[in-house]
């Protein structure tokens, strides 16, 4: 009985997991970097923590992660409210359409893929956010954002993948 | 069986439809919190105000190691320089010496003729010093999180000042901590001037790291270099704070680069004038 409870314990651990290495992710992406081009280098880590993990366990990442992981950004950023929410959603959508054809290739083709992906995520908020405040936004920053976040994939989904490898167990 | 196996198919395509609608729900959750951030509803302000108060003490946690480690590579990194430093800063005494018997002088001089002409100066300035915890800067916001403590001082709308001049006001006000939109936030608006004669004209934040300067005269005489300082008009910012200097000047096109540096904020002063302004709680 005891055992059984355990386990149960255990695998609930293991289901959250995911999305809390992806909160803490996040949350260490706002630590002050005192670093010159800080205003402008910040990796998209909800990006990457949500395509990483839609990718790799779309069994323990679901819809609910990704809302959470949502909120938590429009909660620390100052962008309008709901905006993160709606890229990550946007994201999400992407992968439950295309996610296939990443799905168990080689890391290069995965990365070939979150560079599209989030290309095309970072152009819905970028236009999504200038429908909000009636005028362009700057597109050089979005783009140096995006090549960021693309340059930073690698790390940040060696970090995940740490996570995923002795963290959590496959399910019988 | 043949039962089970609708059932089963029954159960599954209600599953699939259920997620399309979350996703839709989910979609339409984000517009709409987007319409009431645009309405400036004031029970969104409050929630957003009280769920920053919950998730930054975390962020404040993380930031101790993060800042340890910082400060022991930049202990290394600074020893070389301290003799240099030493003697800049002995030389910049001397002359700061100089000029505080002059501002003495001149303080003195300045009361007695405000006296005479009865002129009723400004509320004196109060000052909370505020630290940095978390810093959030992309191509859609620029902004910082501040630990404010438990202080009721704290007001929507306040200027927040580092040793350099004007970095930004407060955006959200929580009980513990508050939201600093950066003078280079796409929402930020300051009522600037030029300081040598006194152009006035709008310093307005587009997500990079020099805002430009707007609704200038068309005649207006700048040059690169120039001293911006607040103007004071609208009355939310106070005159005469330094904000930046012209960086460039090009036909409908007046950059300025700030004088803090606002990728390395560690410690913000908030500054309450007393002034109301046109930005209010309610």
């Amino acid at each position: 009985m005891q055992d059984e409870m355990a386990e149960s314990v255990k695998s609930y651990f293991q289901r959250l997991t995911p999305m809390c290495f992806s909160l803490l992710l996040i949350l260490l992406s706002y630590i002050p970097l005192n670093f010159i081009l800080s205003s402008n280098i910040r990796p998209a880590v909800g990006l990457v923590c949500v395509y990483y993990w839609i990718i790799h366990r779309p069994d323990i990442f679901n819809l609910f992660s990704v809302s959470i992981l949502g909120i938590l950004e429009d909660i620390l950023s100052s962008v309008p409210m709901g905006t993160n929410l709606f890229s990550l959603l946007v994201l999400y959508m992407l992968l439950l359409n295309l996610g296939r054809f990443f799905n168990g290739k080689p890391f290069i083709v995965t990365w070939y893929g979150f560079a599209i992906l989030s290309f095309l995520t970072l152009i819905c908020k970028w236009l999504v956010v200038s429908i909000y405040y009636s005028q362009f936004l700057p597109f050089v920053p979005v783009m140096f954002s995006y090549c960021f976040s693309v340059a930073a994939y690698p790390i940040l989904s060696l970090l995940n993948a740490f996570v995923q490898n002795y963290l959590i167990q496959d399910e019988a | 069986m043949k039962r089970r196996r609708s059932l089963f198919i029954h159960l599954s395509y209600i599953r699939i439809l259920a997620k399309k609608f979350a996703i839709v729900i989910l979609f339409l959750t984000a517009f709409a919190l987007m319409l009431l951030n645009k309405t400036e509803s004031v029970i969104l302000e409050k929630t957003s105000s009280l769920a920053t108060d919950l998730v930054s003490p975390i962020v404040d946690l993380l930031v101790v190691p993060a800042r340890a480690i910082a400060s022991v590579y930049d202990y290394f990194g600074e020893i070389k320089e301290v003799y240099k430093d030493n003697q800049n800063l002995r030389e910049e005494n001397k002359k700061l010496l100089n000029l505080y018997d002059k501002m003495k002088v001149l303080e003195v001089e300045n009361k007695l003729l405000a006296n005479l002409l009865n002129y009723v100066s400004p509320p004196e300035a109060r000052y909370i010093t505020a630290r940095i915890i978390a810093e959030e800067g992309d191509a859609f916001s620029h902004s910082v999180i501040a630990y404010t403590g438990n202080s009721n001082a704290i007001k929507k709308g306040q200027v927040a000042l580092s040793d350099r001049g004007v970095v930004g006001r407060i955006d959200k006000v929580g009980n513990m901590y508050s939201k600093i939109l950066l003078i280079t936030d796409i929402n930020s608006r300051i009522p600037v001037m030029v300081e040598k004669n006194r152009v006035r004209g709008i310093l307005a934040g587009d997500n990079t790291s020099i805002p430009k300067m707007v609704f200038i005269p068309l005649d207006a005489e700048l040059n690169i270099g120039d001293r911006i300082i607040t103007s004071g008009v609208a009355g939310v910012f106070p005159s005469g704070l330094p904000v930046g200097q012209i960086a460039s000047v090009e036909k409908n096109n007046v950059t300025v680069k700030p004088y803090s540096n606002l990728n390395s904020l560690e410690y913000v002063r908030i500054v309450d004038y007393g002034l109301e302004g046109i930005i209010t709680n309610e």
